[in-house]
């Protein structure tokens, strides 16, 4: 009965794929062949770039520091937004939408507008050129989303379960961490990948509040682009091993995934 | 409208082990009322989509009016729907909705369709309301007549179309719905695990139980002599109750617990073990004798009328529960006998009623 | 909807508000200060007014960078809306493949910025890049560095690469959220998939795709990582955006006062742009019942 509209179906998904998948195949080429043969057309097969980073310390300290102010974002995000969306999600108190709405703006604000100010910001209270710099600058997008995601996944959690827990005498404190977290921990999940989603991508906050210290692997990137001419089979293979962390946090949260992208919102 | 026939219907879906559905035969005259009975998991579903096209089905198998339909889709089946859940398009008024099945007419005949059909239904008020806007039942009752609306519509399908009304509007729908059939000669098909609402409504009720049919026959056939043990358990409320015992020169006998012998009554069938099948309305609690001996748990009040209340008596013999429905006045718990209509009792052999088994048995 | 009043939820709100405050209100406010002076040295400051957004509303360059902002943003919605509903419509609901095909799709949202820069530099470049050989290959002489066409080409093509995904995703997170019955309803009534498109998908849709539109609109607002690594802003200014403007003026000038003054009026534009697509969504929704 279908069979015309799923064909077309097949095309459709096939040459869109084609496209998803062309520049990073060609990135993955690029990243196991040496600069000359790249440069010179020629064909070859090494390992060189990759073991290029894996020993040069510029390289895998940038890595390190990028995962760890995206973790640092990510707790915090993620400790701060439960509360303020559980009482967003159920009670109604002054302002709430105000608020509530108020929040969302900030991530509209665009990153470049916030550039100066936070790194006078940062270097007055001396915490410029450390991965919290980074962290809490980024907590400015990333935590307004989160209430926002977490807010839809709670409020898809229905009362009755508050009201059971009170019933059976359960403390807020007891029902909230052991009963109501593991009740919406895909929507964790989901909060998870999207401040993953923000923080680990992010150039232009990271490169400003950073100096030699905790210069994160996107800077290390861009730099390196910069100096003594390109050596663009590091530069790719850099490219791969910047897609992997992104790879493992999508297939963490593959099953909650078309949930997350409703941000919660679709019964 | 059609006489639709189910010829040898069986229906296994791919990679499944079993079939889902296996030798239905079934004829539904044209403009009748038919319901389609069962619990979840009896193949409901799947007959009603193979009835309405969404699954292809075998060739030779499914005919409206002599016509191979089985591989037909739903549209040019002229075959509609009415769901469990209200299905209308949210950007169409209810007057868009219902004239859209009609595209082929004109517009004034649509028009003109569409707002006798609004008016049987009590929705006329609303024709220029979004869906949003109309309560649940109202729009049930516009997916009601969106579903009538084709003129040359061959079947109406309903699923369980009441799932969603409250109980208090149930009633009301129902019979909307019945006089709405009447009037209009439609053949239905009305699919539901609701025994009360398969009866009520339906001129011919079909029991449909893993797969197969069990039985095809009027309201009063299936409560009076149901074909098999499942038709007399799943009809009524509550069902038959069912004892196990033997038949001996043409009388219904069961053993008591002190090793004596009781007779039930008359069953004119070969002698030989035999299941015996009563309604709760066929039998009441005696102080003769000479009944089933019984020990009376509790009784459940279903109404009073002239200062008497009336309801069930639940009761056990021999570990085998039985309902008696009847006077509750003076029923208390303890030892008692029930008396069953002698000329009404059911026998059962290997699940089906002496004598009306499929063929062969 | 029927929350209970309770004054102290607040206290839940509380730590967001503080974090919030601290990367947020200050910076705001220290940019709106720097905004209406002029700043010298640290010591040296003079209030002067309304002067420097008088001045970058008239800057040439500033209103260069604002038209090809609007006509970039512009572009990729009207590319990336349609083709992320194509996709979502293409991707079956249920079976072992849908996991994987989500998987893939979700991979360019989670590469960092530069990098798909960088991907669509190594892919696009005209000596080293598949895409650009491609092209050359076909007699057309292609540089993105050279011709401002060619630029935008690439950059359009590497946005639609990048975020068309997230439109797909979000589509089809609310497709997957409609009954089958909906769907079978309309195959009863002879409906073509366009009319299925249209009449039951569409206005089941319209709250996901609001989220779409208003995450592509502000999120293609602000670009400034990817065609600062891929083109530079050049040639010339010609991929120069809003954002690559405001950083050269502020980290490349110090320009403290004309840079905040930008800001406060780049913000405002963004606020602007999302309040107006939204109350004209509500607007047409009311309009329609």
């Amino acid at each position: 009965m279908r069979g015309a509209s799923s064909k077309m179906a097949i095309w459709v998904l096939g040459l869109y794929g084609l496209y998803l998948a062309a520049p990073v195949y060609w990135l993955l080429r690029l990243a196991l062949q040496s600069n000359q043969a790249i440069l010179s057309g020629e064909r070859d097969f090494t390992l060189a770039n990759f073991a290029e980073i894996f020993s040069n310390p510029v390289w895998y300290q940038g890595f390190a520091n990028s995962l760890t102010y995206v973790a640092i974002n990510t707790v915090i995000s993620v400790s701060v937004a439960l509360p303020a969306a559980y009482a967003f999600s159920r009670y109604r108190f002054l302002g709430d939408r105000h608020l509530f709405f108020w929040l969302l703006s900030n991530r509209m604000a665009p990153p470049a507008v916030f550039l100066l100010p936070f790194f006078q910001l940062y270097s007055a209270v001396g915490l410029f050129d450390t991965p919290l710099a980074v962290a809490l600058a980024h907590c400015l997008f990333t935590v307004p989303l989160s209430v926002w995601i977490l807010e839809g996944f709670m409020s898809a959690v229905p009362r009755s379960l508050d009201e059971m827990a009170r019933i059976d005498g359960h403390s807020l404190p007891y029902f909230f961490f052991r009963i109501f977290l593991p009740t919406i921990r895909g929507g964790i999940g989901v909060t998870v990948f999207f401040c993953f989603m923000f923080s680990w991508v992010e150039l232009l906050l990271a490169r400003t509040l950073t100096g030699s210290e905790a210069k994160p692997i996107v800077v290390v990137m861009t730099r390196t682009v910069s100096a003594s001419g390109i050596d663009w089979g590091v530069l790719a293979a850099a490219g791969v091993l910047t897609i992997l962390p992104g790879l493992a946090v999508v297939w963490f949260v593959r099953r909650h995934l078309v949930k997350g992208f409703a941000l919660g919102r679709v019964s | 409208m059609a006489e639709i026939r189910l010829e040898g219907l069986t229906f296994r879906y791919p990679n499944a082990s079993e079939a889902t559905l296996s030798e239905l035969t079934l004829a539904v005259p044209r403009g009748e009322a038919h319901a389609l009975l069962g619990s979840s998991g009896a193949g409901k579903s799947t007959l009603l989509n193979l009835l309405s096209g969404l699954l292809p089905a075998p060739p030779g198998s499914i005919f409206f009016d002599d016509v191979d339909v089985g591989r037909l889709e739903p549209w040019a089946r002229k075959v509609t729907q009415v769901f469990q859940f209200p299905v209308l398009y949210e950007a169409m008024t209810v007057l868009e909705n219902l004239c859209f099945p009609m595209r082929e007419l004109a517009a004034g005949e649509q028009q003109r369709r569409a707002r006798d059909v609004a008016e049987r239904l009590g929705i006329h008020g609303v024709l220029t309301a979004k869906p949003a806007a109309l309560t649940l039942v109202q729009k049930q009752l516009a997916a009601i007549g969106k579903a009538l609306m084709r003129p040359d519509v061959s079947l109406v399908l309903l699923d369980e179309p009441l799932t969603a009304a409250e109980p208090g509007h149930k009633w009301r729908l129902r019979q909307t719905l019945r006089a709405l059939q009447a009037d209009l000669g439609a053949t239905m098909i009305y699919v539901t695990h609701d025994q009360t609402e398969a009866l009520t409504f339906a001129d011919r009720v079909s029991v449909l139980h893993e797969g197969r049919i069990l039985q095809t026959g009027t309201p009063e056939a299936l409560v009076d002599a149901p074909d098999h043990e499942h038709v007399g358990y799943f009809v009524g409320s509550p069902g038959m109750n069912l004892i196990d015992g033997e038949v001996r020169n043409g009388r219904a006998l069961i053993r008591t617990g002190d090793g004596g012998v009781l007779e039930l009554g008359a069953l004119p069938v070969a002698d030989g073990p035999c299941r015996f099948g009563f309604r709760p309305e066929w039998a009441v609690l005696s102080q003769e004798p000479e009944g089933l001996p019984v020990q009376v748990h509790a009784t459940r009040t279903l109404g009073a009328s002239r200062g008497e209340t009336h309801g069930l008596v639940v009761a056990e013999h021999q570990g085998t529960e039985i309902f008696t429905r009847q006077n509750l006045a003076g029923v208390v718990p303890g030892p008692a006998r029930v008396r069953i209509e002698p000329e009404r009792l059911v026998g059962f052999r290997d699940g089906w009623r002496v004598g009306a088994g499929p063929a062969g048995q | 909807m029927n929350r209970p009043q309770n004054n102290r939820a607040w206290l839940g709100v509380l730590p967001v508000l503080l974090i919030v405050a601290f990367s947020a209100v200050i910076p705001l406010m220290t940019v709106v200060n720097y905004s209406v002076q002029d700043i010298f040295d640290v010591n040296t400051r003079l209030f002067v007014g309304f002067d420097w957004y008088r001045e970058t509303l008239r800057d040439p360059r500033f209103l260069d960078a604002l038209l090809r902002q609007l006509g970039f943003s512009a572009l990729v919605l009207a590319i990336e809306l349609p083709l992320g509903i194509l996709v979502a419509r293409a991707i079956p609901r249920e079976g072992r493949w849908v996991g994987l095909i989500l998987v893939l799709l979700a991979i360019p949202l989670l590469i960092p910025w530069n990098v798909v820069g960088t991907i669509w530099q190594l892919f696009a470049r005209p000596d080293i890049g598949l895409f650009g050989q491609l092209v050359n290959g076909l007699g057309i002489e292609f540089n993105y560095t050279a011709e401002p066409l060619h630029a935008w080409v690439t950059l359009i093509m590497m946005d639609v690469w990048h975020w068309t995904s997230l439109v797909a995703l979000l589509a089809f997170s609310g497709l997957t959220a409609i009954p089958a019955a909906c769907y079978q309803a309309a195959v009863m009534d002879g409906a073509g998939s366009w009319q299925v498109f249209r009449h039951v998908e569409l206005p089941r849709l319209t709250a996901v795709l609001v989220i779409a539109v208003l995450l592509r609109l502000m999120d293609s607002f602000m670009i400034y990582t990817e065609p600062f690594v891929l083109t530079g802003g050049g040639p010339g200014n010609s991929t120069t955006f809003l954002s690559q403007y405001l950083t050269s003026m502020a980290v490349g000038q110090f320009d403290l006062g004309p840079a905040a003054a930008f800001s406060v009026l780049y913000f405002l534009a963004v606020l602007l742009l999302c309040w107006l697509f939204y109350t004209s969504v509500i607007a047409s929704d009311g309009e329609r019942g």
